[in-house]
């Protein structure tokens, strides 16, 4: 090794080192979507964190070795061969790369199913096959239902008499179980500031849960193409509230829905008319 | 051979070979008469009482028909019927012309059973497919300037993203082994022609009906499900629909006899004396991937043949009501739609890894890593595709199981990037315009493989699922990797291929033209997916437009450097052709010591004496072909 190689590889060692550690200062300080407007989010923003910190110092080393290499073993283009120490491979680095990337992607896996397991406990247990849920208690999730249709959700608060409406309202600190499904085609309700995102399937109750931590007004849209419409499937009018502002919002909607309420039908998964029955 | 073509000219033309020299007007109205027949029969067996359902039928039927009868007339039937009827034998002078001996500009206009001609075509097809995809991109992203339509309406916009996606996952499915697989996989391993050469032509002559099909939505009035197709929605759509499923399951035949032909022909016709520990990784990257295409594509296949029911006969295998599933659509689609991914990218690493050694000189560091690499991939590309499944609510209870085996890929997609950098650690590195797009290869990868890592994990795709995250994850993959591939191919090859060479300083600025643009662009768009847009909306958040902007002129300059690269290209290579030196980049490759133009049967005698092309401190050829151009040490210039 000549020293001007030495050189060069402690000069894009260091550049690499300053840039590890500033990038990794900058992830793990900085704010990182989706924010902390639910615990969900959170949880999310705190995984994508974790791998951009771990991810940003493997990128740049090697981004760096490419690097040092280009710049370290330029010839001009028709220059003399005289190659140096030609290697076919070695087994030590060989080893020392695969060890290294099988420990990393075990210890990510491992990562990210606990951190699943954290964020949807019990998520794939409630599928179509659950039995209907009972009005809660103070202390259970409050369910909303998410109705995707082309092109809207309606809200469905089974534990409120079944009232529907067009507008999303969530009371602030409370976990909140959400059921999506759908009435025609494959939809998907994304509350991005919640960090809720689930496929609306008909027949399918995908269910999600998330506590809002934060008041305000947010935007729902759909995340999966569901035809002609599908970019206009979004409403800025999703909010989360305190409880007496929901408490308040939840009797206005059951005083004007008096009438009908007594018609809507109980939590079900099934919705009538189905639009796609065919041959009727 | 030669005395044989030579021969034949002087002797009245047979009948076959008349009905090829005027295939592509027989395939004309052949494709003519089998709409007609097609629509009529379609119209007539379904449509009796209903007249939309019967259109839909005929439709289908209709373009199913159109693209036999296009085979008929390019001539695919004739050898199979001449045999059923008991005919002679085709003589040598009919096999010489199918094989284009002395055929001059016709013989690529014609059904060709010379893989180098095959290989010439498919650059054709596959610039052409780019070009009328990217104009389609262009489209899109004027449109997204603004946050509320302005350009386009709904309609036209969705169809607009339908023929994008669609064209480009064509392009993307051939990109790497049509060109350069079909003319150099039979060079590279000894072999005078491809195993199945007709079937050869086929898998080429599947595209331009594919391609004239999928167009034909717009007079259809297009499909709104781009090319995912997802049901229940695609039951809604109109006409157009049909277009798209007739067109995608050619697309999806061309992908598996392609793959049967080069599985075969690698088997069975490499020289004696190349072991499978000798063939060059190129062929390697081909010959696992054509494993991929074989088993992948019919899943596709099937799952438009059940899509095709439902709309016609109204089966309801995809939609709940009548007790299907959408699920089942997602997951025979993306059953194919992920080793798809992988159909595009590992020719593409074979390529790269190809062209390092010529441009380090040095020999391949880790070349049985590299297979262990290709061959990992392969295998596990069968196992992650619920991971585009995460959020849909299907098995919840898997998702742990696709988080692991997805984020395992990396391991195998790993070792190609260990081979890279431990060929490149004691190179003598040449920065020739290929040596320019390998490196930007391998930085656009590796931001696709790093993306993809947060796309893996569940907890953080829950938020970056179904956005432009994801929209520009597989940007850098499929454009950034793959199609930089190609651009160094292209560059690399066809100096061998024609004969003459795109122009260097020019070819340089459009490198870094595209290398930027290309990333100003789809940084852009990565922003905007970890901040909320989700993929095919036409309106967004006020809050994502500067981000838009920024992507949109970025796409412009893209757009322009790509229309630069096939201008350099059709400059220097048809207007005004600069000859090139022969073996210009001074390789060890076999395929760079067979004469230019290389020979109808590539070969005078079998080549022998095998070795890795790579000895590049020996400067030992591959083979011994009876010929070698010096290759080291500038000793030539």
């Amino acid at each position: 090794m000549t020293d001007k190689r030495r050189r060069y590889i402690r000069m894009f060692a260091l550049v690499w080192f300053i840039l590890a550690v500033a990038g990794d200062i900058g992830l793990a300080l900085g704010p990182t979507p989706p924010f902390t407007a639910s615990d969900l989010a959170s949880s999310q923003s705190t995984v994508i964190k974790v791998l951009s910190v771990i991810a940003w110092p493997v990128f740049s080393a090697v981004l760096a070795v490419i690097a040092f290499t280009l710049f370290a073993n330029r010839v001009a283009p028709h220059e003399g061969d005289v190659p140096p120490r030609e290697l076919r491979g070695d087994s030590r680095p060989q080893i020392a790369w695969i060890t290294a990337s099988i420990v990393i992607v075990l210890s990510l896996a491992v990562y990210g199913t606990v951190a699943l397991a954290n964020d949807q406990p019990g998520a794939g247990i409630s599928t179509a096959s659950a039995s209907l849920p009972q009005p809660a208690s103070a202390s259970d999730p409050l369910e909303v239902q998410v109705i995707a249709q082309q092109w809207w959700f309606t809200y469905r608060y089974p534990t409120y008499g079944g009232i529907e409406t067009p507008q999303l309202v969530l009371p602030v600190g409370q976990k909140i179980q959400f059921h999506v499904t759908s009435l025609d085609v494959v939809h998907s309700f994304w509350f991005y500031a919640l960090g809720v995102k689930a496929d609306a399937v008909p027949l399918n109750d995908n269910v999600f849960t998330a506590t809002p931590s934060q008041t305000g007004t947010y935007r729902v849209q759909c995340s999966e193409l569901c035809g002609l419409w599908h970019g206009n499937m979004n409403a800025d009018d999703a909010m989360v509230v305190s409880s007496s502002d929901f408490s308040n919002w939840i009797q206005q909607q059951q005083a004007m829905d008096a009438p009908i309420l007594k018609y809507l039908p109980a939590y079900s998964h099934t919705y009538a008319p189905n639009p796609l029955s065919y041959g009727s | 051979m030669a005395a044989v073509a030579v021969a034949a000219r002087g002797t009245a033309p047979s009948l076959s070979r008349r009905l090829h020299a005027w295939g592509l007007l027989l395939a004309v109205v052949g494709a003519a008469v089998g709409f007609f027949v097609g629509y009529a029969l379609g119209s007539l067996a379904i449509g009796e009482g209903n007249a939309s359902l019967g259109s839909n039928a005929g439709i289908l039927l209709g373009y199913a028909l159109s693209a036999v009868g296009f085979l008929a007339g390019m001539g695919f039937f004739n050898y199979p019927v001449a045999r059923l009827l008991g005919r002679p034998v085709p003589t040598a002078e009919d096999e010489a012309y199918l094989h284009g001996e002395g055929g001059g500009l016709a013989r690529y206009f014609r059904l060709t059973t010379d893989h180098k001609v095959i290989g010439m075509q498919y650059v054709v097809a596959i610039l052409a497919f780019l070009f009328v995809g990217g104009l389609g991109a262009m489209f899109i992203r004027t449109e997204l300037l603004t946050p509320t339509p302005t350009t386009a309406t709904a309609e036209t916009y969705l169809t607009l993203v339908g023929l994008h996606s669609t064209l480009m996952i064509f392009m993307a499915s051939a990109a790497i082994i049509g060109p350069f697989g079909n003319y150099f996989v039979p060079i590279m391993i000894g072999a005078r022609n491809m195993a199945f050469p007709r079937l050869e032509a086929l898998t080429f002559w599947l595209l331009p009906p594919a391609g004239l099909i999928l167009l034909s939505t717009v007079f259809l009035g297009g499909f709104t499900t781009g090319w995912t197709g997802y049901a229940p929605l695609a039951d809604q759509n109109v006409l157009g629909m049909d277009s798209y499923l007739v067109a995608f399951s050619l697309i999806g035949l061309s992908i598996m006899l392609s793959g049967l032909n080069m599985i075969v022909t690698v088997i069975t016709l490499r020289a004696p004396g190349l072991r499978f520990t000798r063939l060059p990784i190129f062929v390697w990257g081909v010959f696992v991937t054509s494993f991929l295409g074989l088993l992948a594509a019919p899943a596709l296949i099937g799952a438009i043949a059940m899509e095709a029911f439902d709309r016609t006969y109204h089966t309801t295998l995809f939609v709940p009501a009548g007790g299907g599933s959408p699920y089942l659509w997602e997951n025979l689609f993306w059953f194919f739609g992920h080793p798809e991914v992988y159909i595009f990218i590992l020719p593409a690493f074979g390529l790269i890894m190809e062209m390092l050694p010529v441009f380090t000189r040095r020999p391949l560091w880790g070349y049985r890593v590299a297979i262990g690499g290709l061959v990992g991939v392969t295998v596990l590309s069968f196992t992650v595709w619920q991971h585009h499944l995460f959020v849909s609510g299907l098995a919840p209870a898997l998702r742990p199981f696709y988080m692991f085996s997805t984020e395992a890929i990396s391991v195998p997609t790993g070792l190609i990037y260990l081979v890279a950098l431990g060929t490149l650690w004691r190179a003598r590195v040449r920065f020739s315009t290929p040596m320019l797009f390998i490196g930007a290869f391998l930085f656009n990868f590796l931001i696709g493989g790093f993306t993809g890592v947060f796309l893996s994990d569940v907890p953080s795709d829950f938020t970056l699922h179904g956005g432009y995250f994801v929209q520009a994850h597989f940007h850098y993959t499929i454009m950034g990797a793959e199609v930089f591939a190609l651009m160094a191919g292209l560059v690399y090859y066809l100096p061998k291929m024609t004969g003459r060479t795109m122009d260097t300083r020019l070819t340089r600025f459009q490198f870094w033209a595209v290398f930027l643009s290309f990333n100003g662009t789809f940084l852009s768009l990565l922003s905007v997916g970890i901040l909320g847009m989700p993929r095919r909306v036409i309106n967004y958040a006020q809050y994502l437009q500067p981000l838009n902007v920024s992507a949109t002129i970025f796409a412009y300059l893209l757009g322009g450097s790509m229309l630069l690269f096939l201008g350099i290209l059709i400059w220097n290579i048809v207007v005004r052709p600069v000859p090139a030196k022969e073996n210009l980049w001074e390789s060890l490759g076999v395929e760079w010591h067979v004469p230019t133009p290389t020979p109808a049967h590539n070969f005078e005698t079998v080549p022998t004496n095998w070795s890795l092309p790579y000895d590049y401190d020996t400067g030992r050829v591959a083979a011994d072909v009876g010929r070698s151009v010096p290759a080291l040490g500038g000793a030539t210039l």
